[in-house]
């Protein structure tokens, strides 16, 4: 199992915003990795982790929707200013990693986050 | 006022995915012949057969309107429409400083011709023209809007290259007239669905590759009362008097 709190050491990752306490306590319970946003808000459970290459602020607000845990963008994706802000205004775990979106997803699935 | 048929997605020959048949003389001919009076013309990333299509419609009275189709860094297409070759010009050196570097592969991606009026081949565009600007959604359509351009979200309803499937919905800062609807998206009830969901006006288009797609695909009326993009950019916001009018399938589509 995984801890929002665990993320930054496990996948090389730097939060783009400041993260409230309680987020970082929760344990990740399952994880989704995709580019579509449409596909994610069907797919994705609450407290998981989502795996994305896009860095649009759309990415957060479908976040919050879903409810999920903490998203992590691979790839060396740089999430845009009105991401950011978002994230941090939403309280949203939001990573940035130069890993690739595959790596990342290993790197879960071995800690022992498995799919939605 | 009278009604104008209009379709605002065309391709030429120039969209590497479109047939060599899709010469702007071809498209005019044939839009002459089934009763289209506009015409955008909407390759993707590039304009260089807009010259063409305008001298192709000198004296028919077909308006052609300068256009493309734009690909976003979120992989979003639209459709940027302008009042000219001028503004058009002023785009395309926005579009300049953003597009990527690579060089298409013709065996894998087809063929990027530029002609003139009679068809005659002027150039093989090199850059590879299907992949993304480096510029959000964001920037390209307030770019447009800048330049008194339209921007029109291309076949909201498909499951790739769309706003809704990139980004799950229509973000709040995003410049967009209206969304489009393919000629996948027939039904009434769909379509109430995404107008209501976007908030936005609807229209459809061919979005034509092939001179099949441009006689059979679908069109949309407009109420205006001249042919202009202003005159265009008043029916998608309803003002004036002007407005969208009723969707046209070819009898082999909604049969």
């Amino acid at each position: 199992m995984v801890r929002v709190r665990e993320l930054p050491e496990l996948l090389a990752a730097a939060a783009v915003a400041t993260i409230p306490e309680e987020a970082l306590e929760v344990t990740l319970s399952s994880g989704y990795a995709s580019d579509l946003l449409s596909n994610v808000m069907g797919q994705a459970k609450a407290e998981g982790v989502w795996v994305t290459m896009q860095g649009h602020q759309n990415v957060v607000a479908v976040a919050v929707l879903a409810g999920l845990g903490a998203v992590v963008v691979a790839g060396g994706t740089k999430p845009d200013g009105d991401a950011v802000r978002k994230a941090g205004q939403e309280g949203l775990p939001l990573f940035t990693t130069e890993l690739s979106a595959f790596e990342t997803v290993g790197r879960l699935y071995r800690a022992g986050v498995v799919g939605a | 006022m009278r009604s104008y048929v209009a379709d605002l997605h065309v391709h030429t020959l120039l969209s590497p995915c479109a047939e060599v048949e899709m010469t702007p003389r071809n498209i005019i001919e044939q839009a002459l012949e089934i009763g289209v009076d506009i015409v955008a013309i909407t390759d993707h990333n590039a304009g260089d057969n807009i010259i063409a299509a305008e001298r192709a419609a000198e004296g028919t009275g077909i308006l052609v309107i300068p256009g493309m189709e734009v690909e976003t860094r979120e992989e979003v297409h639209f459709i940027a429409l302008f009042e000219s070759l001028a503004v058009y010009a002023e785009w395309q050196r926005f579009v300049d400083l953003h597009i990527t570097e690579l060089v298409n592969d013709e065996d894998a991606f087809g063929g990027q011709f530029v002609v003139d009026h009679e068809d005659n081949l002027v150039e093989v565009k090199e850059v590879m023209l299907l992949a993304s600007l480096h510029c959000s959604l964001a920037e390209a359509t307030a770019e447009v809007k800048r330049l008194g351009g339209v921007a029109i979200a291309s076949h909201v309803d498909r499951p790739s290259y769309s706003v809704i499937s990139q980004l799950g919905f229509v973000p709040a800062d995003v410049t967009l007239a209206a969304v489009e609807v393919s000629r996948r998206c027939q039904d009434k009830g769909a379509q109430n669905r995404i107008r209501e969901a976007t908030g936005l006006p609807l229209v459809t288009a061919s979005d034509a590759h092939t001179i099949g797609d441009f006689i059979n695909g679908p069109k949309t009326v407009l109420h205006l009362e001249a042919a202009s993009l202003s005159e265009v950019k008043l029916a998608l916001s309803g003002s004036g008097g002007r407005h969208i009018g009723e969707f046209l399938y070819a009898p082999e589509t909604t049969r």
